[in-house]
């Protein structure tokens, strides 16, 4: 039978034999075609450099850097130690990109954090039953998905962060938070240094105890393990509690204490975490209304209010479905904190620019800087896809 | 009050004590802020720093007695609206058709209020989208023929805008324009990749999926840059303009996500298809230009309008490399200490601009599913 068809189409064992190498030939043209691109355009963007007098190599990476950046750390060595510090021109070029890195992963880890709570009650507020919350989110998201996210990083830096009032009549809200055009202060921790090692260990008999309590199920030991929080807690105030409030003041010459956001990095992180949310509740909407209606139905006829049906049924469930696009999420947030250069923030991209300005190294800094957004989106995928593996791995489908 | 009122006010507000304590908390905010901001755009607002600058915004630093040029392209992308939707919109919808003409009466009532002509010329540019959609709709032409006609729209673009050179265009104008042009050039290439991906040779395969990945996980405004500064160094004689090699990286980059796209159509036909036609002999071109592409193109038409709109929106990055598109001609604007006071007008312009621009684009992809749907199912 089989030979019958291939007779019928003409392929005999020569031909066969034919088509296979060809088929090899096309495969060898095509990585030949790619490489020799490849290296042309090496060849092509080396040859102009040198035209320039510049070598394409690394050695930059180790030269004083001789800016400065408005915020970012380090780490570098002091002594034996390895500090954390503030970047200053002194440090290396390579210093100054890894304080950019820092910049651009705080504002993404924050953003990502931020932005998954919010996404998921807005996307939780489009399917309420109330009509005024409903379009109240359905608007926010629509807004937020029809206009670039440029603008919305501009306006809030321009239009809401600078317009603020100045940090001397800064608002004011809950004794503790300081909004201001020189940022945003929030109640800062301070460690007491005349606090002994007592106290030190009771504090972390605290913390122990209150994490074993989410971990460890069961009401008996929950509440053993209350009571032992709670007393430890006590003994560390009566013994004196190593860790103080720092609240930031408004003082004449600006706010003082706390931990401070800069300006920049508040209307980035907002803009961000606004236009984020939009998605993610996009996301999560679309993967409630993915489930059976019946499981509704279901928990309404056994009594569960739709509160309750959404907290034990339904978001347990939306939170496996979500996993997937919400690492795609994630990733475009971490590249859109790129953005930042509009509006001055030292993100990793905009230290790349001035870095590559100043030494005329464009090339080697790209390299950098695209493997860099690489690994990030590498890592993300990798981190969400072990937790959807864990989360979906056991018994599900 | 109607009982109809009343019930829906008892369904939608005050269904529960929940309910009505969110309503009675909420509404009144909310009447409140519509009150301060309709205040703010009628009585306080100084709305002159739009209308004064309204050439800046719309054409940046176009010369003034070129202005025809631009508006030659109001005209052309308006038809090229029209033929648009006449295509896809169908017959009997005179909702569209009202909707176009009152949006005609007011654009040209808006800009005779600046100036006269320009009010004229909107009016006249409107009109003739509503022919064009009126034409399309009733010659029955072939969709091929009104496709090369809207491709020869958007090169009578470019060569009626390009005699005052490059670097002079500017605006919403700009933004369209990039936007278009750079929606079409990345077709083709991102169908090629998607093919490639999922092609039987292996070398071919590998490099595509390579492509896309890379493109796709780092950002839009590093490729662009990096485009921009490699153009020189690639042809150091040749003085390649910004916005051409803006455009380059532009269609670089999207051309990945297209691919995506167009993979996830070509995933939907049936492999059946694919079988009986390679056992009826055809050759992989003819099987994917005959069979496979219109099939899996016709899927994915929603998500590349919808892409249209991505684009449109990473078209504000192209301050990277020193263009003024919409949102840059505003901040220019803003620059000038003159208007420095006036940060609120000119965002609220620029936002409704742009939300009008998006909303009507995801109106369409929403609208193009349905109608897609409706033919399928």
């Amino acid at each position: 039978m089989t030979t019958q068809i291939a007779e019928y189409h003409g392929i005999t064992p020569v031909r066969r034999r034919l088509r296979i190498a060809s088929r090899w030939l096309l495969q060898a043209a095509i990585v030949i075609v790619a490489a020799a691109l490849v290296i042309w355009l090496g060849v092509a963007v080396r040859e102009a450099l040198a035209r320039k007098g510049i070598q394409f190599s690394f050695g930059y990476l180790g030269n004083v850097a001789n800016f400065s950046l408005s915020e970012g750390l380090v780490l570098s060595r002091e002594g034996s130690w390895l500090v954390l510090e503030g970047f200053s021109p002194s440090h290396s070029n390579l210093q100054a990109l890894l304080a950019g890195l820092w910049n651009s992963l705080k504002v993404a880890l924050s953003a990502i954090v931020l932005c998954t709570m919010f996404g998921t009650l807005v996307g939780i507020g489009r399917l309420s039953t109330n009509w005024l919350v409903r379009n109240l989110c359905f608007g926010l998201v629509e807004c937020v998905r029809n206009t670039p996210l440029l603008i919305q990083i501009v306006f809030w830096y321009f239009a809401v962060v600078l317009r603020s009032p100045p940090a001397n009549a800064a608002a004011n809200w809950f004794g503790g938070l300081l909004a201001s055009r020189a940022g945003v202060f929030f109640p800062g921790l301070v460690i007491h240094d005349s606090a002994g090692f007592a106290s030190w260990g009771l504090l972390a008999t605290v913390f122990a105890a209150a994490a074993a309590c989410v971990v460890l199920r069961g009401r008996r030991s929950r509440l053993i393990l209350l009571a032992v929080t709670i007393l430890a807690l006590i003994a560390t105030v009566i013994v004196g509690f190593p860790l103080g409030l720092d609240l930031p003041v408004a003082t004449r010459f600006g706010a003082r204490g706390g931990f401070a956001l800069s300006p920049e990095m508040t209307a980035l992180l907002l803009a961000i975490v606004v236009n984020s949310s939009a998605y993610v509740a996009e996301i999560v909407r679309g993967a409630i209304e993915s489930l059976p209606k019946g499981q509704w139905e279901a928990s309404a006829s056994l009594g569960l209010s739709r509160p309750h049906t959404l907290r034990d049924i339904i978001l347990p469930q939306v939170f496996r479905i979500v996993l997937p696009s919400l690492a795609n999420r994630y990733i475009s947030l971490t590249k859109d904190t790129s953005l930042g250069i509009a509006i001055g923030f030292p993100d990793l991209f905009n230290v790349y620019g001035t870095v590559s300005n100043q030494t005329g190294r464009n090339l080697e800094g790209v390299v950098i800087v695209m493997l860099t957004y690489l690994t990030l989106s590498w890592i993300i995928s990798a981190s969400v896809n072990a937790v959807n593996a864990h989360v979906n791995g056991r018994g599900m489908r | 009050m109607s009982t109809v009122a009343l019930r829906w006010l008892h369904r939608n507000l005050f269904a529960g004590p929940f309910d009505a304590a969110l309503s009675l908390v909420v509404i009144p905010i909310l009447v409140w802020a519509a009150y301060a901001f309709a205040h703010w755009m009628l009585v306080e607002a100084h709305w002159e720093v739009v209308g004064g600058s309204l050439k800046v915004l719309m054409t940046g630093i176009y010369p003034s007695d070129q202005l025809w040029r631009a508006w030659f392209s109001v005209g052309t992308l308006c038809a090229m609206f029209g033929a648009g939707l006449g295509l896809s919109v169908r017959p009997g919808r005179a909702a569209v058709a009202a909707a176009a003409s009152a949006a005609a009466v007011i654009a040209a009532l808006i800009s005779a209020v600046i100036d006269l002509t320009s009010g004229m010329l909107t009016a006249a540019s409107t009109a003739l989208g509503v022919a064009a959609w009126v034409g399309i709709h009733h010659s029955g032409l072939d969709q091929r023929v009104v496709l090369s006609g809207l491709l020869a729209g958007v090169l009578a673009i470019f060569v009626v805008l390009s005699p005052p050179g490059f670097e002079v265009w500017g605006g919403l104008l700009l933004s369209v324009v990039l936007t278009i042009a750079v929606s079409i050039l990345t077709l083709p290439f991102g169908i090629l990749l998607a093919l490639g991906r999922q092609s039987r040779i292996a070398s071919l395969r590998v490099i595509s999926t390579a492509y896309i990945e890379t493109m796709r996980s780092v950002p839009l405004i590093l490729v662009v840059y990096w485009i921009w500064i490699i153009v020189p160094l690639l042809a150091p004689d040749t003085s390649v303009p910004s916005l051409l090699r803006g455009m380059a990286g532009y269609a670089l980059f999207f051309a990945a996500y297209v691919a995506e796209y167009v993979r996830s159509g070509l995933q939907a036909v049936p492999k059946g298809q694919i079988e009986a036609a390679r056992s009826l002999a055809m050759s992989t071109w003819t099987l994917n230009v005959d069979i496979v592409l219109p099939q899996a193109l016709r899927v994915v038409v929603p998500s590349l309008v919808g892409q249209i709109l991505d684009i449109f929106n990473g078209a504000t990055l192209v301050f990277i490399i020193g263009l003024t598109d919409f949102l840059r001609a505003g901040q220019m604007i803003l620059a000038d200490p003159q208007n420095s006071g006036r940060t609120y007008e000119i965002y609220v312009f620029l936002f409704a601009v742009y939300l009008a621009i998006g909303g009507a684009i995801t109106y369409a992809s929403r609208r193009l599913e349905a109608h897609l749907a409706r033919g399928t199912r």
